[in-house]
């Protein structure tokens, strides 16, 4: 391979990478979510907590994005408010993600 | 409960704001709402192509302040609270490009005052640590949301009086850029007006583009730039563009 070769895959690889992070980012923004008021993040560590007290009490207390307590009072909707937003977001970047393999073969 | 967005606009010698106002509208009515307020002059006013049913204020900016040399009419922001006539305000720069409608659920929150803390550089060179040029964390007055009610006039007030304060505050926290900037008479305000301590932010980064980014298109759905010869784009991702020339695109 010659440097002119390894120089435009390693220029494509840049071009990947930037929009591979960019791509993330924007599902990372798509992630927050008001609910009660509050400001959430549908991340996997807030599903986790949630669908785990949720098994254990019909309402219970939880921290928003600026560590303020929520009272949930119906974790079913909330569970499934987080849910629907996480694999909305995650379905966006898996659509991005697929061009970049679609690029390499 | 009445909720809306409230946007800044006034043409200078160098950009013709009121076109990126034009596009920045279509936007908001697309992803975020129907009911805009936009605080104009007449000047500009003039200028603008019909935009549907919006509520228009007219005010004389406040002039004399600049950016890189130009004139820059941006420090009426401290208006927001008594120019707005909704409940709930979604303050938004023009140049702030809502793709999305990510922006529209922080009008339904319960806090009186929501700002962001971080922009995100989507060329990838990590241009926005702006820590680094002061002694407190800049805020990015781009993007604010608040309720009417006490704290919110609380914090407008202290925004005002640290306007009129400016130099004396932007020698006191260091900061390195000399003329007047909302970003930091925001955070100036805010720290001071919480006792030094933290204040509900954001959670969000806002996509920015830097100066030195050429639009090559703009569409409903997003743009492409040139950086240097790289070629990018984006789509639905709420965009801060802060290359004026877009609105020549």
């Amino acid at each position: 391979m010659d440097i002119n070769e390894l120089k435009k895959q390693s220029d494509l690889s840049y071009d990947r990478a930037i929009a591979k992070r960019n791509a993330l980012e924007k599902a990372n923004s798509r992630l927050v979510v008001v609910y009660n008021e509050h400001l959430f993040r549908a991340d996997p560590e807030t599903i986790c907590l949630v669908s785990t007290l949720k098994e254990l009490h019909t309402s219970f207390c939880v921290l928003d994005t600026n560590n303020n307590p929520v009272e949930i009072n119906d974790p079913k909707d909330f569970l499934k408010v987080l849910v629907a937003r996480n694999q909305e977001s995650l379905n966006a970047y898996q659509q991005v993600y697929k061009t970049f393999t679609r690029r390499d073969k | 409960m009445s909720k809306g967005v409230l946007l800044f606009c006034f043409d200078t010698e160098h950009t013709q704001y009121h076109k990126i106002l034009e596009r920045c509208v279509k936007l908001v009515k697309k992803n975020i709402c129907n009911d805009i307020t936009v605080v104009t002059n007449l000047e500009t006013y003039i200028k603008l192509k019909p935009l549907g049913f919006i509520n228009y204020k007219f005010i004389d900016p406040e002039l004399g302040n600049t950016k890189l040399g130009k004139e820059w009419n941006n420090v009426d922001r401290h208006w927001a609270y008594d120019l707005s006539p909704y409940d709930v305000t979604l303050v938004m720069d023009i140049d702030y490009f809502p793709f999305t409608d990510n922006l529209r659920q922080f009008l339904d929150t319960g806090y009186d005052f929501l700002i962001s803390k971080e922009a995100y550089d989507l060329t990838g060179r990590h241009s926005f640590d702006h820590r680094r040029w002061s002694m407190i964390p800049m805020v990015w007055a781009t993007v604010f949301v608040f309720k009417k009610g006490k704290k919110a006039k609380r914090i407008f007030d202290m925004v005002k009086y640290v306007k009129q304060n400016y130099r004396y505050f932007n020698e006191m926290y260091r900061i390195y850029s000399k003329n007047f900037r909302n970003d930091y008479a925001f955070a100036v305000a805010l720290q001071q007006a919480n006792g030094f301590l933290n204040y509900d932010t954001l959670p969000i980064r806002l996509a920015t583009l830097p100066t030195d980014c050429r639009i090559l298109e703009f569409t409903d759905r997003g743009v492409a730039w040139q950086y240097n010869d790289e070629i990018s784009h984006t789509q639905d991702q709420d965009v801060h563009i802060l290359n004026k020339e877009v609105a020549n695109v």
